[in-house]
């Protein structure tokens, strides 16, 4: 008896194993697909972007004729400048907001909390496209769509609803005891959020810094309306580019290869601390 | 070293939840007190009032005759060590140690350095100051904590669970030498736990809470052979104490008039030592009562010393568990049994059974009707209807 259901038991384990063979196969075959639709563009960029037109016209042959075109028609210099001001303005007003509003979202009660961290929360579902105008009538009456500070007050508003709720989700994950143990070790509530509750959301601050650095750096629509031609930022610049009769396709590939490349390398700095940063406070 | 009272002090939650009703508690110079009650009793919030970590709702708390009901946890000079420890895990274990007296100012590096040493030497944490807390066991860990409350010489130890996340072995280890360190400091420390054998064992007087009430304050003999209630006979003792309900009657078969508890189809004299040392009982006559036996307090009357003149019932034993040193017999005792006053009785109590913890040399079986001696003289009375022990 034993030996006939070990006997029966051979070709439904031939099938099963066929079956994680061909499981395996088509999951291969899917990750190679998307990969090759991701990574195509910027194998694209980077091949046109060291083409003159005549080459891109041709498909064939490389030169810097695009990156000569590029900074001959555009303040490229001036441009990466004006983007990082703006971002490093507006990701250090997110972070003061998004950590303190955070921290006492979490570990500070008060009456009305949880309804305020609601509306906070709530406004991440307005789009960024249903404010634009009201947005830019207010900061005209204030005077301030002519220097960065228009653009770096929108970027900031929109950008400290998600960070406070990913901080406040992150500082709940710290134990309360050790909030307590810092008021009971002589710490007011001040000196507690920067000596124990900042230190320990490094992560979490890692992570709303490249997710906020690649939004705002790579952001074309504010820029090209708050921020007067000569703050433009790269992205605002290169749209102009394209604006005219005719489009440089390897000038525009070279800028864009350009405006990628800081982006990337503040993902690659912080690609760890946003992985630990989005998945801890979740739980365990 | 402080003197820490409560008076009359009060906790109740926005929701509406009491969590401690008028608590008073006076814990002297030095002295180790231990709150202990089950989970949720109010003990917790209890030791977190005192650390200013809860505010009260009314009474007072006093540190040294200064009340600090208002007074910010920072000023009140007392260190805490929490179930979790609550380690700053981005700090080596000598920053941790240290983080207190770094802040709280007033002390010289030169001095914090000393003192860290020194309660690093006397925890033997000397080889681990340089380690962050997630290289360290819970018991590493569990010394840290105690080594960041020594180092500020506080007024005060408030100790919440500190043991709970140890290993049963460790667990013995460490309350020993809790135990040695606040004799040797001779610190005020209140210290709460649910286990009632750390309670007894730790504790120079221990402090029984339910239901957010004071119980009972006593030493942990005081609390073991006479409770103040029926809470208390349960709670203290593992087995617990054996609760069953009675009727006390005036027997004419006792020559001497003695009451009679019965229960079931037994009937236990009760001597007239007994009453002597129990004067209120003879108003409980004709009335029902809780009779309480210690498990230990039941024998086989097979063993007992000759001469002995213990009272013998005879029980249907149901259960025989062999412990080594001793056995408990679980004993069917016909009757209802006794179930407290929020409706829970355990599954012995509720089986309608008893247990003794009898010699291990007792040939008694299971299945078989045995004489069970009890020493009467142990016997603990309770009015059914107040849960109060019937003494004077």
């Amino acid at each position: 008896m034993t030996t006939s259901r070990a006997t029966a038991q051979l070709p439904q384990r031939n099938t099963m194993r066929l079956r994680g063979k061909i499981t395996t196969a088509a999951l291969l075959l899917t990750m190679v697909i998307v990969a090759v639709v991701m990574l195509y563009p910027f194998w694209y960029i980077v091949d046109n972007a060291f083409r003159g037109q005549g080459q891109y016209d041709r498909q064939s042959g490389h030169s810097l004729g695009g990156w000569r075109q590029l900074f001959a028609n555009l303040p490229v210099g001036g441009q990466l400048l004006n983007s990082t001001v703006v971002c490093v303005a507006a990701i250090a007003i997110i972070l003061i907001v998004s950590t303190t509003a955070g921290f006492a979202f979490a570990k500070l009660r008060y009456r009305g909390s949880g309804l305020v961290f609601l509306l906070v929360v709530s406004a991440l579902m307005v789009p960024l496209q249903s404010i634009l105008f009201p947005e830019f009538v207010n900061l005209s009456n204030v005077h301030l769509t002519s220097s960065y500070a228009g653009a770096v007050l929108v970027y900031a508003a929109l950008g400290t609803p998600f960070a406070t709720f990913l901080m406040a989700t992150y500082y709940r994950g710290i134990s309360d005891e050790l909030i307590e143990a810092a008021v009971i070790d002589g710490l007011g509530y001040e000196r507690t959020f920067l000596q124990i509750a900042i230190p320990l959301s490094l992560p979490a601050i890692a992570t709303v810094t490249v997710l906020q650095f690649i939004q705002i750096w790579d952001d074309l629509l504010v820029g090209l309306f708050f921020l007067p031609t000569n703050q433009r930022t790269i992205t605002a610049g290169l749209a102009t580019l394209s604006t005219g009769r005719t489009t440089s396709v390897p000038s525009l590939m070279a800028g864009s290869l350009i405006s990628a490349i800081p982006a990337i390398i503040v993902y690659l700095i912080f690609q760890r601390h946003l992985v630990k940063g989005l998945t801890l406070g979740m739980g365990k | 070293m402080a003197r820490i009272e409560l008076d009359a002090v009060t906790k109740q939650f926005p929701d509406g939840t009491t969590a401690v009703r008028a608590l008073d508690l006076a814990v002297g110079d030095g002295e180790l007190l231990v709150l202990v009650g089950p989970s949720g009793c109010g003990k917790t919030t209890a030791l977190r009032m005192i650390a200013g970590l809860e505010e009260v709702t009314s009474g007072t708390i006093s540190i040294d005759g200064r009340p600090v009901n208002d007074l910010e946890p920072r000023h009140r000079d007392i260190a805490m060590v929490f179930q979790s420890y609550a380690l700053y895990p981005h700090l080596s274990v000598y920053d941790n140690m240290a983080f207190s007296l770094k802040y709280r100012g007033g002390v010289s590096k030169a001095q914090i350095r000393q003192r860290v040493a020194d309660a690093a030497r006397i925890l033997e944490l000397e080889p681990y100051l340089e380690r962050k807390p997630r290289q360290l066991s819970g018991g590493q860990r569990q010394r840290v904590a105690m080594g960041r409350a020594i180092v500020r010489q506080p007024r005060a130890f408030l100790m919440d669970e500190p043991l709970s996340n140890l290993d049963a072995k460790l667990r013995v280890q460490m309350r020993a030498e809790i135990a040695q360190l606040q004799r040797s400091l001779g610190t005020t420390t209140i210290y709460v736990t649910h286990d009632q054998i750390e309670a007894m064992t730790l504790g120079s007087r221990v402090a029984v809470i339910s239901g957010g009430v004071l119980q009972q304050v006593a030493s942990p003999q005081e609390l073991y052979r006479r409770p103040a209630n029926l809470f208390v006979a349960g709670f203290i003792g593992s087995p617990p104490m054996n609760l069953i309900d009675a009727r006390l009657e005036r027997a004419g078969e006792a020559a001497d008039g003695a009451p009679v508890a019965a229960f079931g189809p037994h009937r236990l004299r009760v001597p007239q030592e007994v009453i002597r040392e129990h004067p209120a009982l003879e108003q409980h006559v004709g009335g029902d009562i809780v009779l309480g036996i210690r498990p230990e307090h039941l024998h086989d009357a097979a063993l007992i010393p000759a001469g002995t003149s213990w009272p013998v019932i005879e029980l249907p034993i149901r259960l025989r568990e062999e412990l080594g040193s001793e056995v408990h017999l679980h004993a069917a005792i016909g009757s209802a049994a006794h179930v407290s006053e929020d409706g829970s009785a355990d599954d012995v109590r509720s089986l309608a059974t008893i247990v003794a913890k009898a010699d291990p040399r007792t040939k008694i079986a299971e299945g078989e009707t045995a004489a069970i001696a009890v020493d009467a003289s142990e016997v603990q009375f309770f009015d059914r209807a107040t849960g109060a022990s019937i003494r004077r």
